[in-house]
């Protein structure tokens, strides 16, 4: 549920964890993105990070600029200045990133987990048979059907929790257990009832079943599209995967590594919670692409 | 310029407070896990308490110094050496070029801090010099130090012969036992009374398997309430599950039956409950334990834990230089 007043629990001196619900919605983490922005907006003194999360902002304050009971009033005054849910807009990019599905690497990656550590399924047959998908084919269409909300960062520096729009494309996978001990850089991995994209060869537990060789993070900062910061996504966006060939996926890697690739990406966009329940008003969930 | 001849264990480059404000992106703040010695460390050198100085674990580095210079060495005993003559700790020290400076294995604590007036000249990166060796960045080239490598310094003058005042510098506890302060939350109401009494009457062990990201405990099992049991399925089917949440650092992560507490290089954020979190300061006491060390929890309130931060802001000042 949606709680109808935010609850604040401390973490030790310098913490305060901002609980605006206890489910994994789209609407949730909405109104989270339209608080957030608010408490950044209102520079409030003593406010030093905002972490949004799916359910939750966790921020931290410096306690000789201000009082923990002066952050939870302040907090719950701008939580309450937000208004009604269906009124809510926020600016919203769309990035297109190009995925070669039931690729070759992380086929290799599957298979050295299961040489290594434990023998496993194969992570799309796994998706397909969890949710009731004819095979690869639909997979790769019900999972490319949809825009991603961008609907948290962080746990690695840059990697990004999706949410798919479309309840159409709303697919389920249990997470590997025990974890990986390495996954390709770009890897696309579906776990619970989220998707991810492995900003680097990272530790994981996603179900993999694509990859793009775009890279979604860079320290170097070498692509024109981090220039500005370190990661390519902020909370809000969005994300649609483009089907790509092995030949379209080399194509696009080698302009990634001459230093010329231009991300795609579209800025004009805002997003209406309203226009957007209005369209879920006419479509009907249980149908598959 | 000093030149890592042997860089021990895991040598890092540090800067306090770290990396703040990219906590929303996944960055950790990093920088010293024990701050109290690092920030007196840089005092006693006449730097800035937070300009960039070394951090070594269990096992110290040797050093070729290339320069005349002040440096202090504080945190753990690692007996340090110059030119194979026993070198103070917690004082100024002037050193001059060809010396070599060498930092033994912990007898007491588990991190050496190295302090050289001017500072360790390493470049900002995203407003710290910190090493996040996770990610590779921070430092020089984003990793511990290597043999062979030279860590340049700002030219600056130290004076040597200054010392901590008696009093104000840690008591690294000798019996390898520590009472480490908690704050209950931000998931405190997830476990049931005999959960919490349990995990403040329990001596727990630190595990080897502990690092800068996080120092796993070795001790009884929890007990949940409803709050645990009986939720919404998107929060995870073990009772330690919570949809996706920021973590404080410092924060007693359950990690089904395991607690980890997060360190200077956690993750910012993931499916867990946090029952308690260590206020900042008893950072330093994790920094100064090593596996195998045992911790008793002493329940504090968020006014004591911001106090006793407030205090230990005061000891960490020139106030406590003589």
């Amino acid at each position: 549920m949606i709680f109808d007043e935010p609850i604040f629990k401390p973490g030790g001196d310098r913490f305060i964890e901002m609980e605006l619900g206890d489910e994994m919605s789209f609407e949730l983490n909405f109104l989270v993105h339209s608080v957030s922005g608010l408490i950044r907006e209102s520079r409030t003194k003593g406010i030093v990070e905002i972490v949004p999360e799916l359910a939750s902002i966790m921020i931290s304050y410096d306690c000789e600029a201000i009082a923990y009971a002066d952050v939870v009033t302040e907090m719950s005054a701008l939580f309450h200045a937000v208004g009604p849910l269906d009124g809510l807009e926020l600016d919203s990019r769309m990035f297109y990133l190009p995925v070669y599905y039931f690729d070759p690497w992380t086929r290799a990656c599957y298979e050295d987990y299961c040489e290594k550590i434990a023998k496993k399924e194969w992570g799309p047959e796994i998706l397909v048979r969890s949710n009731g998908l004819s095979g690869l084919e639909q997979l790769a269409q019900v999972h490319s059907g949809t825009d991603y909300w961008v609907a948290a960062l962080g746990f690695y520096p840059g990697l990004v929790s999706l949410m798919p729009l479309d309840p159409r494309c709303r697919l389920t996978a249990p997470k590997y257990n025990p974890p990986r001990t390495w996954t390709y850089k770009g890897t696309i991995g579906v776990g619970g009832a989220l998707c991810s994209i492995y900003p680097d060869q990272t530790p994981g537990g996603y179900q993999m079943i694509a990859r793009t060789p775009v890279p979604i993070w860079d320290p170097a900062q070498r692509l024109p599209a981090f220039k500005e910061s370190l990661a390519l996504f902020r909370p809000g966006d969005r994300v649609r995967f483009v089907p790509a060939t092995r030949e379209e996926y080399d194509y696009v890697e080698r302009k990634v590594e001459a230093g010329v690739y231009l991300h795609n990406v579209a800025e004009y966009q805002r997003f209406s919670i309203r226009n957007y329940q209005a369209w879920l008003a006419t479509i009907d969930a249980s149908d598959r692409f | 310029m000093l030149e890592i001849v042997k860089p021990g264990l895991e040598t890092s480059i540090q800067d306090y407070p770290g990396r703040i404000g990219f906590w929303n992106q996944g960055f950790p703040p990093s920088g010293p896990m024990d701050s109290w010695s690092f920030r007196l460390a840089n005092l006693l050198v006449g730097n800035a308490a937070g300009a960039p100085g070394l951090e070594a674990q269990y096992m110290g580095p040797t050093i070729k110094l290339q320069g005349d210079s002040v440096i202090a060495v504080t945190g753990a005993d690692m007996k340090p050496t110059l030119d194979g003559e026993p070198m103070a700790i917690w004082q100024s020290v002037a050193v001059k070029a060809g010396q070599t400076l060498v930092l033994g294995p912990a007898r007491l604590g588990a991190r050496g801090y190295l302090a050289v007036a001017g500072g360790i000249d390493a470049p900002q990166w995203l407003g710290s010099a910190s090493t996040f060796h996770k990610a590779s960045v921070g430092g020089l080239d984003g990793h511990a130090s290597q043999a062979g490598q030279l860590l340049p310094v700002r030219a600056a003058q130290g004076t040597p012969g200054r010392r901590v005042k008696a009093g104000r510098q840690p008591a690294i506890a000798a019996d390898r036992k520590w009472l480490v302060e908690a704050v209950p939350g931000p998931n405190d109401d997830w476990i049931d009374a005999a959960g919490h009494e349990r995990f403040l009457a329990t001596e727990w062990k630190l595990e080897a398997r502990s690092d800068r990201t996080g120092y796993r405990l070795e001790g009884p099992d929890w007990t949940f309430t409803e709050k645990a049991t009986d939720k919404p399925p998107e929060n995870g089917s073990d009772a330690s599950n919570i949809v996706d949440q920021g973590y404080p650092l410092g924060a007693i992560n359950l990690c089904g039956q395991k607690p980890i507490i997060l360190v200077h290089d956690g993750p910012s954020m993931g499916g867990f409950i946090c029952p308690y979190t260590v206020p900042s300061a008893a950072f330093w006491k994790l920094g100064q334990s090593k596996p195998n060390d045992h911790y008793r929890f002493k329940s504090i309130s968020v006014d004591e834990a911001q106090a006793l931060a407030r205090t230990l802001d005061e000891i960490c000042s020139d106030d406590s230089i003589e």
